[in-house]
């Protein structure tokens, strides 16, 4: 192979989820509100990947920037503004803040301690929400009313063609963002910190300093992914900040596989859309086919579902095994 | 002496959560597996209990064969499902036994149904007994004597016994310990088995506190996370101490100012973790 | 597009009054907790609709009656939006139905009314929930119209002082503000009011307080499953024994009944639905159920919310043939009474809340069972939060 072609059919590569995303638009129909929230998904999962896939940062929380990001975009809407823009950057700010200072405690330490902490840290926060029943609506909910226009230009329909392209748009760019992230001498120096934090101490790295930068951006992500979910869907619930939205987006990056370009793409299209269509078939029983699927991506591939694509490509052009990131 | 039943109180309640979570100190903490299905193992033994006592087995017979039976399906699960696991990140611990747990749900889910499994107490437990100062249920008592039995039990097979000097060196150092002789994977298959009875065996007698349904594997799995990482990862005895604090504070809280509950549980578990990092009682090995 | 909308209606009409109609499918779309910890709820839903469509057939008039089932997996109104935005763009049902928890119910209020989609709410219990869209009507019950009467009658019947310890959650607060405010009009006299937080596995050091109280009697609400049947049972261990009563709404609903066992006998209540009432249909769908699904099956609320709301539903077609309006719908079921399994019911003209008897009754045991047994019907009961909040 040349290094041209190669180079071709990896932009080729890097082009095929986003046409499929567009083909989706123009095909799907009555699917588009499950497209979106697929999309909302993927931002949340890509969130963690930053956090958890590249700093390491065990996480079972995350669900408390999703659900500051939903509860920020929704009080924003109901008190301030109705523009979904202006929304959406309060959402993911109050998010990347409410990241950067709990990182900045509990980011002293590491690995199960870590774990729990995350953990309390968000079942606080969801026992806030459900207390603060003036501000959150409590257990009732918080609905939004209309969004203004987007842009001032294309307003929100019934059929939430609108919605799609919004969320399609916003993902689009913080993936643009993550890509460049990762690659930049934070992003491998945040790769250094997960193999190694005592060696990245020892050359002087400053390590707790880095972890939360990449926290507070992660949170940034999660926000507005959050801020997406109820400005698309007008409503917000205390499910958003539940330990159980945490684990769901673990499951959907472990899935497909971390620390690759598209595998929080992979693994929440395929949760989502297995959910639904087993849910639709057997709605008493969805959770069998969800959880064998789980255990057979884990026995047969090796990082997730992306490993089938790394197989297919080994088979098709005869590369050598890569290991490690793409 | 409000005081003294409201810290009995506790107590029991704390033993429940450490009945439950030692299992999984012992397969996430020294084992190192992250063991996300250790609620399921826990639900599957209160579930064959049920089941025996509904058939007419005494309550105390079901318990001992339902540990019994959750033990011997622990070791065909860490043959099958487990082993191929050690050597794969947490990550991948983490969905393969997060997919094992739903899995479990929706098989109890289309045998039994979605609501409450009832698992009665023995007429023996369902009373009160009278403490000199008040009456108290008896079945608050035996949870906190059986605890206590059991935290005894594990000190002197883990800490004092041959058995337990081997799992500690096959943890430390499989290589070394395969070296000396000791047949690790066999020790590795009857102490996840020993895991997973201790699970079911504290979902038994735990049923009257946390009652048995499909969803009581996610529902307090949580609940027992947090002993364990509380307490000191691989270390039984943190996680004894952190079950009864945790307990203890909980209902203590609840009782003098209800209008915090909410709040204290998690609460005091961030407050514990951010003074002790690595739990109450580290274990020797963890660095 | 309204335009066309409005034509096809039309044709629908025209065909209808000529009763040329040739037999179409009406599909209902059934939004509902069918997974996790609140799954009972959609399975007594499906068995309910199931004994409906096997007691009045699956067809109106030739017009096959087609239910579709989502799972929305508890209390989650993003997934209930989406769930019915797919049901009304592309399953193109005729009807909505269902809804366990308020927020589900209100985050489709607007695509309800933007779509003119007439809609059943089988639970959903917060007493606003219709006022959300024009197109709601509920057959189920509000928390206040349930509570009151408790309160009153606790007032009447020698119980003078009184703890409530309430969930901490939205339902929660209106019971309490119910009760509290009923209780003491009446002349009682409320000791403390206690909020459980909803993760609460052992109730013991609030009843601990409660006993601290001496109150005459503890007023309780849960959030349902396993936490109501270890409040009943900590009271059963630690109150009871005390003289302190147990007064409640929907805690000892009958399908907890057998799980909390004699722990409930002589629970005192206040519902809209006693699986005991005594009339034909009520008979009919407790034998049906029985034989349908096995001997332990028993009707509960859910049931005769899912059953009354099939009813309306079959009304509806059964008058304006298969393509019916979502305002021609609501209009035929504004102030429509007829008889449900709970008893007579009304549909109110004006708010589309349900009006109905509700029970006292007493947890007793009957042939080995645990069962409520009415012993005072307070007849027609409306919502008084609507009356206290008029539009």
């Amino acid at each position: 192979m040349t290094a041209l072609s190669e180079s071709g059919l990896r932009r080729l590569w890097h082009g095929l989820p986003w046409a499929l995303a567009l083909l989706v638009y123009f095909t799907g129909g009555g699917y588009l509100g499950l497209g979106t929230h697929a999309l909302v998904m993927i931002l949340f999962a890509l969130s963690l990947d930053l956090a958890l896939g590249q700093a390491g940062i065990i996480t079972m929380g995350h669900a408390a920037f999703f659900g500051i990001g939903a509860y920020a975009a929704g009080i924003f809407a109901s008190h301030l503004s109705a523009d979904p823009l202006l929304g959406l950057a309060a959402a993911t700010l109050a998010a990347s803040l409410f990241g950067l200072l709990s990182g900045a405690f509990i980011l002293h330490t590491a690995g199960v301690t870590l774990m729990m902490l995350t953990l309390a840290v968000s079942a606080l926060l969801a026992e806030f929400a459900n207390q603060a029943h003036g501000l959150t609506g409590g257990d009732d909910g918080l609905q939004l009313g209309r969004m203004a226009p987007l842009l001032g230009l294309f307003g929100f329909d019934l059929w939430g063609k609108t919605a799609y392209l919004y969320a399609l748009a916003v993902l689009f760019l913080w993936s643009l963002a993550a890509w460049r992230i990762m690659r930049s001498p934070f992003g491998r120096s945040l790769d250094g910190i997960r193999q190694n934090p005592r060696r990245m101490r020892a050359i002087g790295t400053p390590v707790w300093r880095r972890l939360v930068v990449a926290y507070g951006l992660s949170a940034a992500m999660a926000g507005s992914a959050g801020a997406l979910e109820a400005q698309t869907t007008r409503s917000v619930g205390l499910g958003a900040l539940s330990v159980l939205t945490s684990g769901t987006v673990l499951v959907m990056l472990v899935l497909g596989g971390t620390r690759r370009s598209y595998g929080a793409f992979l693994g929440a299209t395929v949760y989502v859309v297995v959910q639904d269509f087993a849910a639709e078939i057997d709605p008493f029983r969805w959770m069998f086919v969800i959880g064998l699927l789980l255990m057979a991506v884990v026995l047969i591939f090796e990082n997730g579902l992306t490993g089938l694509g790394d197989a297919a490509r080994r088979a098709l052009a005869g590369l050598p095994r890569r290991s490690g990131r793409p | 002496m409000i005081d003294a039943t409201i810290l009995l109180d506790g107590l029991a309640y704390g033993m429940v959560l450490f009945i439950i979570s030692v299992g999984l100190t012992v397969t996430m903490g020294l084992m190192r597996v992250v063991n996300l299905a250790h609620g399921a193992f826990a639900m599957i033994g209160g579930y064959v209990a049920a089941m025996l006592v509904g058939a007419g087995v005494s309550f105390f017979a079901a318990a001992g064969l339902a540990t019994l039976l959750v033990g011997m399906i622990g070791a065909v699960a860490e043959l099958a499902v487990y082993r191929p696991l050690y050597r794969k990140g947490e990550l991948a611990q983490a969905l393969m036994t997060f997919g094992l747990t739903f899995v479990v749900i929706a098989s109890l889910t289309s045998g039994f149904g979605t609501g409450i499994k009832t698992l009665p107490l023995p007429a023996a437990l369902g009373g009160v007994v009278d403490i000199g100062f008040r009456t108290y249920p008896a079945y608050r008592l035996f949870l906190v004597a059986v605890g206590l039995g059991l935290a005894l039990l594990l000190w002197l097979l883990i800490d004092r016994s041959a058995y337990g000097a081997r799992l500690r060196a096959a943890v430390d150092n499989p290589r070394m310990a395969r070296a000396v002789g000791i047949d690790v994977n066999l020790l590795f298959t009857v102490t996840f088995a020993g895991g997973c009875a201790l699970a079911a065996f504290g979902g038994v007698i735990g049923a009257a506190l946390l009652p048995l349904e499909p969803f009581y594997a996610l529902r307090y799995l949580v609940l027992f996370l947090v002993v364990v990482g509380v307490g000191g990862i691989g270390n039984f005895k943190g996680s004894f101490l952190a079950a009864i604090l945790l307990g203890v504070i909980d209902t203590g809280g609840k009782y003098l100012m209800p209008q915090a509950a909410a709040y204290l549980f998690y609460g005091a578990v961030l407050a514990l973790l951010l003074l002790r990092p690595n739990g109450l009682m580290p274990a020797k090995s963890a660095t | 597009m309204k335009q066309a909308w409005a034509a096809l209606c039309a044709a629908g009409l025209i065909f209808g009054l000529v009763g040329a109609a040739s037999a179409e499918t009406v599909k209902v779309g059934v939004i509902a907790t069918f997974s996790g910890p609140f799954a009972r709820w959609g399975e007594q839903f499906q068995q309910a609709i199931k004994v409906y469509q096997k007691q009045h057939g699956t067809t109106v008039d030739g017009n096959t009656i087609e239910v579709i089932y989502r799972d929305d997996g508890g209390p989650d109104p993003a997934r209930a939006k989406q769930l019915a935005e797919e049901l009304i763009l592309r399953e193109k049902v005729q009807f909505l139905g269902g809804f366990v928890f308020t927020p589900n119910a209100l985050a489709v209020a607007d695509i309800v009314t933007e779509a003119k989609m007439p809609t059943v709410i089988f639970n959903a219990a917060t007493a606003v929930v219709t006022r959300k869209s024009p197109y709601f009507v509920r057959t189920s019950q509000t928390i206040p119209q349930v509570t009151v009467p408790i309160a009153q009658w606790a007032a009447r019947n020698g119980i003078k002082r009184v703890v409530t310890a309430v969930s901490d959650y939205a339902p929660g607060f209106d019971a309490e503000a119910y009760f509290v405010k009923t209780f003491q009009a009446a002349g009682g006299e409320v000791l403390e009011s206690i909020r459980i937080p909803l993760a609460t596995t052992d109730f013991s050091p609030f009843y601990e307080r409660v006993l601290q109280e001496k109150p005459d009697a503890l007023f309780i609400f849960g959030p349902g499953g396993p936490p109501t049947v270890g409040m009943i049972n900590t009271w059963a261990s630690r109150l009871k024994p005390a003289g302190i009563r147990l007064l409640c709404t929907a805690e000892t609903q009958e399908i907890d009944l057998p799980k909390i066992g004699p722990a409930a006998l002589g629970v005192v209540s206040s519902f809209h639905y006693t699986e005991t009432v005594d009339n034909p249909l009520n008979k009919a769908l407790w034998a049906d159920l029985t034989a349908m699904f096995g001997k332990n099956t028993v009707p509960d609320l859910a049931s005769a919310g899912a059953y009354d709301g099939m009813e309306l539903i079959y009304r509806a077609v059964a008058k304006f043939g298969p393509r019916a309006t979502g305002d021609q719908a609501i209009g035929l079921w504004r102030g429509m009474a007829f008889d449900s399994p709970r008893g007579p019911i009304e549909i109110d003209e004006k708010t589309r809340d349900i009006i109905e008897n509700v029970y006292l009754r007493k947890v007793e045991e009957r042939e080995g069972k645990l069962v409520n047994i009415n012993f005072q019907t307070i007849p027609m009961v409306r919502d008084p939060w609507k009356d206290e909040h008029p539009e």
